[in-house]
């Protein structure tokens, strides 16, 4: 048989060669171990300088960058030595550190001194006039870190501070960056950091994200991956494409949105509890809010299991008080409020109040809408009649400040927190109205038992300080405490990621594989 | 070869620089718009940004460094004022300048939307064509219902429709839109899905309208006359009827580069791209206005650039524009 080739055939061809060429399968197969991962964050990278980081994303890749005095051990809280070989606190205000010796910065900068540590310190608690420190309340009294030789230093503050390990020497805000560096670099070291931590920065784009490669001069554990490539996808439908793909190995969903993925084979869905928490306040300011019995029927009012249902399809544990069970100071017995129509109905009545119509204001995301019809329908049911008001986060940020807040009637808010009772309580004294207190609540009891506490040492007597301050939230009946969610981690079957638990703080250096 | 001092050189210089004029006004005026929306808008950006680590003296630096709490024609005057000096500001949380920022990110949306609108061009006008020519055929009955379903559906629908067929089901193409290692053969293998996403829509546009422009001047009494002359069809169809046809179509091209520019924000979105609608999205939603600003003035230039462009050349295909600027009233 013939075939005679014409010139339609021969384009036709070539056509489809090219297209075959162009269109080549683009996952990898992978052979043997994988040396390398893709990660997915959902806000860009923007300030790799942990004086004016922007939040947990930047935070989590400086933590890999750069070293601190003592870090956290892998999946844990619990802190353990890292640029130092020893650091003991030898009074409540006083703690002296020990560096190890060799540790070297990366692009030539030199071995790391205190003389380092004391710059990186003071220059985010004691920055100069001009100079931006975003968490400058980290290093809240300190007063100055004091180099008594080439390794050895000492921390001087002017108060005791509980949390001051866990919150700050542990997390970024302790990071060590090199004093050279930073004065040569300038503004520039914001997007060239420099580190002699496990990893080392390789690029940085924006609105790609960045890559990071293992750091062959860091002497502290090997991390197991050879470069982590940190993608910014900031849509959930992108991320679950991406990793049914092949091209993303680790992403943290929210749990409606991880669901899907269980059914994927290679993959692993793990729903770990988060320290973020979310709560519907009530203004004590306006009325008829300043009434505590029209607090109270609301309270009884409003079902949070179905609430929760609703906004994180019952897959965010329920929160009964300020604090997560992973929190010291956890208020175990807190009542668990359970929905009394009728007894709302009396409170109301004794209050003189009906024909209530008030407003919602919450951002505007699908679990906080979801979250918000219900209240609505179930306020309704005592006469109560609620006007959901959705904003953007500009607005929505801003709704609490100033004069402005003392218009709100009820809101839905989230807030991050960290492994410390004192980070979580700040929020809520008094010399946080008009700020972040959008509950406008002063209670010069609370303000005296969080100063209290934050200065404790004593992990007793510290913990009841804290349950004591959850009881007077209680008794105020601003605060219908709601969940304090869940992060669902999707991973690669054969990854093990690692966190500090709450998966707000990622620890990327100590992400390995299953054996 | 037009001479010096001669009426027609006269002419074109007289309707460049009238564009020249309305050019430099609608970049003002988008401006001093963009300038009095962000004065309104609510939301400080260091709270916006940093939420509660956000301290009043946090706040109020952000604000003084982004010049908020200077009076609207201050703040004008200062950013055209930087502008002429090649400054496009400086990003206060990262402390780079805007500009650095932009060319970043530019290419990435340059090659977008010009990819895009060459794709759409190159299918769209012998689609057109086609359909025009074979008037009332099965194709030409096919290509209109697709054209119209096509226009019809938003980018960012048929984005995620894309994603899935090609990218999940036969795992043809990647899913993320931009290469890590930047290889030429990987960005090009990323973006054909973007680029298909925003072009689908354009393909039936283009398509329609060079179908209707076609049929409107094959019926023109000169294309009766090439035919009566002897000219062969694909002659008068291609050397006279499409020179003409064309002319709206290239008007929609321009006024296009600016919905394109639109709907590759939520392209780029969908395919985590790099790209200068979605800096100026994320810029917006943390209220950094320096990038917003400086951002948007390179938008409107490059879209009045375009639409300068595509005013100049169909008034080189059809000069009786350019009579009719130079002469109101003229006919």
């Amino acid at each position: 048989m013939t075939h005679s080739v014409n010139r339609r055939d021969f384009l036709t061809g070539v056509a489809g060669t090219a297209l075959a060429y162009a269109i080549d399968a683009p996952a990898q197969t992978a052979s043997g171990p994988r040396t390398n991962i893709t990660v997915r964050i959902d806000r860009d990278l923007a300030v790799l300088d942990p004086a004016a980081r922007t939040g947990p994303w930047d935070g989590n890749v400086i933590r890999c960058i750069q070293q601190r005095l003592m870090k956290q051990k892998p999946n844990s809280s619990e802190l353990e030595l890292d640029a130092a070989a020893d650091v003991k606190q030898v009074s409540p205000t006083v703690i002296e550190f020990r560096l190890k010796p060799g540790q070297m910065f990366t692009d030539g900068f030199g071995e790391m001194t205190a003389d380092d540590v004391k710059f990186s310190f003071e220059r985010i608690g004691l920055p100069a006039k001009d100079a931006v420190a975003t968490y400058k309340n980290d290093w809240l009294y300190l007063t100055g870190v004091e180099v008594k030789s080439k390794y050895e230093g000492r921390i001087v503050l002017s108060q005791p501070r509980a949390n001051l390990f866990d919150v700050v020497i542990g997390d970024v805000s302790g990071c060590i960056v090199s004093k050279k560096a930073v004065e040569q670099r300038g503004a520039d070291i914001a997007t060239k950091p420099v580190g002699s931590g496990p990893y080392q920065l390789v690029s940085l784009e924006r609105q790609k994200g960045a890559t990071l490669r293992r750091n062959p001069a860091y002497t502290g554990r090997k991390p197991y991956y050879e470069e982590i490539a940190i993608r910014f996808i900031s849509d959930a439908r992108t991320t679950d494409l991406a990793l049914r793909s092949g091209e993303l190995d680790f992403a943290v969903l929210s749990p409606s949105t991880a669901d899907p993925l269980r059914s994927v084979p290679g993959l692993t869905v793990n729903e770990q509890p988060s320290i973020a928490y979310v709560w519907l306040g009530m203004n004590v300011e306006k009325a008829p809010f300043t009434d505590v019995r029209v607090r109270q029927a609301v309270r009884l009012a409003l079902d949070v299991d179905q609430m929760l249902t609703a906004g994180y399809n019952g897959k965010a544990p329920r929160l009964n008080t300020l604090l997560p069970p992973q929190i010291l100071g956890h208020w175990r017995e807190a009542p668990v409020y359970k929905r009394n129509v009728a007894e709302a109905k009396s409170l109301l009545a004794a209050a003189g109040v009906s024909n209530l119509k008030v407003k919602l204001l919450i951002l505007n995301q699908a679990a906080y809408q979801n979250m918000a019809l219900v209240a609505r329908a179930l306020l309704a049911d005592v006469g109560i009649t609620v006007e959901v008001d959705s904003q953007e986060g500009g607005t929505y940020w801003n709704s609490g400040k100033g004069d402005v807040g003392k218009n709100i009637d009820m809101f839905i808010v989230r807030f991050n927190g960290k492994h410390d009772p004192n980070f979580i309580m700040q929020w809520f004294v008094s010399k946080q109205i008009g700020e972040w207190n959008w509950q406008r609540w002063n209670s010069p009891e609370f303000d005296a038992l969080f100063a209290q506490s934050a200065g404790e040492l004593d992990a007793a007597k510290r913990r009841q300080e804290v349950v004591d301050a959850q009881r007077l939230m209680d008794k105020s009946a601003a605060f219908v405490w709601l969940t304090n969610e869940a992060n669902t981690l999707v991973y690669r079957n054969w990854m093990k990621p690692a966190g500090v638990p709450g998966w707000i703080d990622w620890q990327y250096d100590d992400f390995g594989a299953t054996s | 070869m037009l001479a010096r001092g001669s009426p027609r050189l006269e002419e074109a210089i007289r309707y460049l620089g009238s564009r020249l004029v309305t050019t430099v006004l609608i970049v003002i005026g988008a401006m001093l718009l963009l300038f009095t929306l962000t004065s309104v808008v609510p939301g400080d950006p260091a709270t916006t940004l940093f939420g509660p680590q956000a301290t009043p003296e946090l706040s109020r630096r952000f604000i003084t460094e982004m010049g908020l709490d200077q009076p609207l024609p201050t703040r004008l005057w200062r950013f055209f004022a930087n502008v002429a000096r090649g400054n496009l500001g400086v990003d206060v949380i990262s402390g780079r300048p805007v500009a650095k920022l932009i060319g970043e990110v530019l290419p990435y949306t340059l090659i977008l939307t010009f990819s895009a609108l060459g794709l759409a061009a190159l299918i769209g006008v012998p689609l057109g064509i086609y359909a025009a020519t074979h008037r009332g055929s099965v194709l030409d009955n096919i290509l209109a219902f697709t054209s119209v379903a096509f226009i019809a559906v938003p980018s960012f629908v048929i984005a995620i429709f894309l994603l899935l067929i090609f990218a999940t089901w036969l795992d043809w193409l990647p899913v993320l839109g931009a290469s890590r290692t930047g290889a030429l053969g990987d960005e090009f293998k990323r973006m054909i899905l973007p680029t298909l996403a925003l072009a689908l829509g354009w393909i039936g546009f283009i398509g329609r309208l060079i179908r209707t422009s076609m049929l409107e001047v094959m019926g023109e009494p000169y294309i009766r006359t090439s035919r009566a002359y002897g000219l062969s069809q694909r002659i008068v169809t291609y050397k006279y009827a499409l020179k003409n046809a064309c002319i709206p179509t290239i008007t929609l091209l321009g006024l296009g580069i600016g919905r394109l520019l639109g709907n590759a924000v939520l392209v780029e979105i969908v395919f985590a791209r790099p790209g200068l609608g979605r800096l100026i999205y994320n810029a917006i939603s943390e209220r950094n206005y320096p990038i917003v600003q400086g951002a948007s003035l390179v938008v409107v230039v490059l879209f009045v650039a375009v639409n300068l462009i595509v005013d100049l050349s169909y008034s080189a295909i059809d000069p009786r524009i350019r009579h009719d600027t130079a002469k109101p009233g003229a006919e």
